[in-house]
């Protein structure tokens, strides 16, 4: 859940049956008559050329991801598809107000679970997800961040099955990744397309780092006076998403740093800067929660700042987000979240949900167990796709073996129906093809929830495929919101 | 400034000097070799470049058999010696990888081209002609990466920082490539001021490039004493270390803050640089080139040390207690 690396583990569909977010029948929808009209003019080989200057400007500036032990260069590139995802003004109103309140509802329930748990008092969340939740950070429970608000990056991975159908497939309450894309290919097509962008009916992108930069400075720490320190906590260059560290610290103009970078002195934490010791008061860490303090985790981590959560709990610095919010993200209580909107925030969910059995009720369990060939079964604490079964992708072997795993520990498993998704055009040698996309939309919470009018458009580049996973041969696009009235 | 970032661009300065200084070294190398001699099994020439580039100890076969085919491939391939060229691009661009943030784009793409294009260049064999075309390559990338680094970056602790780095690696390169003098080996002592040591401080200066610098500066035969001035003493000259060392105290007074540790090495360096400003060019040679270079070596590095530690990075970095100013 905390990589760019994920496997939409749903539907296999006819092609007929599949919604083309660039056709209306044998018609081009409106969003995409701009594409359209630039590929009439400039033709198919134009835009490949373009696909290969665009290559060669990633490469130069260095927006790659490392992917070390396969041999090879470490650094490589992800695929970057020429045709933009387009969202009309109307489509996009409902993706933005979906996900910011579902993220809202998200750090609602974060800050109940470790507060007075209402919401398992009020019987709809059963105790035992909680209390039994392995990302349940026990040292957080009483704890009350800055504005209560835990989750402050929220990547909710979307997936379309028709005009106006959406369903959340997974919410991504830790450490989401995969902004810098966002904001990268939007750098890039603009360069390479510039005639497309001239009339301002492609809404900016820009304001991510200036809204993700007023959230943190909104959550300034309890015992902060003046205006505070800010920095981003890095694995490292050897980390995959390093590139993405760099560049938002650099977007935000803060400091990137290790966690030999920081120490903690009496309860603060100091930055070893050239001109001697600086206090930090905000931390925008992208490091698990595990390897976050060697005093409080895993005592091995070699990444981390001993005494870090010290400091936290005494109100000297705030961290983004706070440690514990996966106890808001696995499969398990996904389920429950068009509930927790109800309950929370008294609304009915914009965005629904992907139907969900629970392996661990019987008539649930059940019925997997009699459509496992038509079902995608996946681990409650899965993460990136590992230990899933694609029904309709599997042999009869691999599903009986998987039915074995099932039946010895159901409470493990949850199952989804393959829904049909949508396809987005996708440059290919033999020109324009429709491939299966999603979508992650950052949602940035601090004295108010915003979003950029854009998102992550990960796409299957193999014919058939459901799997936008970088490392199996998925890429991105550049995800277009249009101003009202702009189709 | 982050610590790690100073320690970062000050070895990306370090090592994108090293690269285009050990491609000198090299090229002396082949220049030394290449004059007559009576004694054609005297090749001591090849030895004394890898003692002078500081790879004795990973040198693989023992000193004394140094051929041109074995120092070349020790110091342009071999990724175990840490100041091969390949290691230095190498060490260059991951320092750069880590302080991307606080280089530009330009001097970014400069290091990482470079590296790009040094494997293509190590698919091949070295033979003499394209040795001279490769070593060519390698200073003008350096060159070229130097030079974005003066162009592009802001004139702030960033720059002075890998400029701090540069100058430090160009007095030892300096100071080394000058020692290689001492330790190629003239088949008679009377040979001293002959004609064969003529010609090695010839290709000492060259290697310099500074053979053509010498004749518009003394408008004489190049001799040691010369040689030694322009090398050492000079101001006029780019690779002098005097010139180095003046460097270092201005970006040293530029960088330091009042914390007591960084005034302490700033006062170090002014007395660096005025003791050699003080020194005579028969002092030098009074107390023995080798040994006058080789104290200068230590003492220079030992700077070098402390200022990494003063900063925060290095082996003995600050503690906490030590956070006060003076």
């Amino acid at each position: 859940m905390n990589t760019v690396n994920l496997i939409i583990g749903l539907g296999v569909a006819m092609p007929n049956e599949i919604f083309n977010e660039m056709k209306n029948g044998a018609a081009n929808r409106p969003e995409y008559q701009v594409v359209v009209d630039w590929l009439e003019r400039n033709g198919i080989e134009a835009l490949q050329s373009r696909r290969d200057e665009a290559e060669a400007l990633f490469r130069r500036i260095g927006i790659t991801f490392a992917v070390y032990g396969e041999g090879g260069d470490p650094d490589r590139l992800i695929p970057f598809d020429m045709i933009p995802r387009i969202f009309n003004a109307h489509e996009w109103e409902k993706i933005e107000s979906g996900s910011i309140q579902r993220a809202r509802a998200l750090n609602c329930f974060i800050a109940d679970v470790y507060g007075s748990q209402d919401i398992v008092k009020a019987g709809i969340v059963p105790k035992a997800m909680v209390a039994e939740n392995p990302a349940w950070l026990a040292r957080m429970n009483g704890f009350r961040p800055p504005r209560d608000v835990w989750a402050h990056i929220v990547g909710v991975d979307l997936v379309r099955t028709g005009p106006d159908e959406f369903f959340v497939l997974e919410d991504n309450c830790r450490i989401p990744s995969g902004v810098s894309y966002v904001l990268q290919n939007r750098e890039v097509m603009s360069r390479m397309f510039p005639d497309l962008f001239r009339d301002g009916r492609i809404r900016p992108v820009d304001g991510y780092s200036d809204i993700l930069a007023e959230a943190m400075k909104s959550v300034a720490p309890p015992n902060c006076a003046g205006a505070p320190t800010m920095a981003i906590l890095t694995p490292g260059q050897f980390n995959s998403a390093y590139f993405e560290h760099s560049f938002l610290a650099d977007m935000m103009g803060i400091e990137l740093v290790e966690g030999p970078d920081l120490l903690v002195e009496n309860q603060k934490v100091y930055m070893r800067t050239t001109h001697g010791f600086e206090q930090v008061h905000v931390i925008y860490r992208r490091i698990d929660d595990d390897f976050l303090d060697p005093k409080a985790f895993r005592k091995d981590s070699m990444i981390g700042v001993a005494g870090l959560m010290d400091a936290m709990m005494a109100g000297n610095v705030t961290l983004v987000n706070m440690p514990g919010t996966g106890v808001a993200d696995d499969k398990g209580v996904y389920i429950f979240v068009p509930e927790m909107i109800r309950f929370y925030l008294g609304e009915e969910p914009i965005i629904p949900n992907v139907q969900t059995f629970r392996c661990d009720q019987p008539d649930d369990f059940g019925y997997v167990m009699d459509n496992l060939a038509e079902l995608v079964v996946k681990e409650v604490q899965g993460s990136g796709g590992y230990g899933m079964l694609i029904g309709p992708t599997s042999t009869k072997a691999e599903i009986a073996e998987f039915a074995e795993k099932l039946k010895a520990a159901p409470s493990n498993y949850i199952a989804q129906p393959t829904l049909s998704l949508s396809a987005a055009p996708v440059l290919t040698e033999e020109g324009l093809v429709p491939r299966h996309v999603d979508l992650r939309p950052f949602v940035v919470s601090g004295a108010s929830t915003r979003m950029v009018p854009s998102g992550l458009s990960r796409v299957a580049l193999r014919e058939g495929s459901l799997v936008v996973n970088s490392s199996q041969g998925g890429g991105v696009k550049d995800t277009w919101v249009l101003s009202k009235g702009a189709n | 400034m982050l610590s790690r970032t100073a320690e970062g661009l000050f070895w990306m300065g370090r090592y994108i000097e090293r690269m285009e200084n050990v491609a000198r070294l090299l090229d002396a190398g082949r220049r030394l070799d290449n004059l007559p001699r009576d004694t054609p099994e005297a090749h001591s020439e090849w030895s004394s470049i890898i003692v002078a580039s500081g790879a004795t100890s990973t040198f693989p076969s023992p000193l004394d058999e140094a051929t041109a085919q074995t120092v070349a491939d020790h110091l342009i391939r071999d990724i175990e010696n840490p100041s091969s060229i390949l290691s230095c691009i190498e060490a260059a661009r991951t320092n750069a990888k880590a302080v991307r943030n606080a280089i530009t784009a330009e001097v970014w793409e400069a290091i990482n081209d470079t590296r790009a294009q040094l494997r293509v260049h190590l698919d091949q064999e070295h033979d003499r002609k394209n040795l001279v075309d490769f070593l060519d390559w390698v200073r003008m990338r350096g060159g070229l990466a130097l030079g974005k680094i003066e162009s592009t970056m802001l004139r702030d602790d960033s720059s002075q920082f890998t400029k701090l780095g540069k100058w430090f690696e160009r007095a030892d390169a300096t100071a080394r490539l000058l020692d290689v003098k001492y330790h190629v080996l003239l088949p008679e002592a009377t040979d001293v001021g002959g004609g064969l040591d003529y010609l090695q401080w010839v290709q000492i200066l060259r290697a310099a490039n500074s053979a053509v610098a010498f004749r518009h500066l003394y408008s004489r035969v190049v001799d040691p004493q010369g040689v030694v001035d322009l090398l050492v003493l000079n101001d006029v000259s780019p690779r002098s270390l005097v010139t180095a060392l003046t460097e270092i105290r201005i970006s040293l007074e530029r960088l330091a803050s009042p914390l007591a540790v960084q005034q302490e090495l700033v006062r170090q360096a002014v007395v660096a640089e005025n003791t050699l400003r003080a020194t005579e060019n028969h002092d030098i040679f009074n107390q023995g080139l080798h040994t006058w270079l080789t104290e200068f070596i230590v003492a220079t590095n030992a700077m070098a040390q402390q200022t990494s530690s003063a900063f925060g990075f290095g082996g003995d970095t600050l503690s906490f207690s030590q956070n006060e100013t003076q």
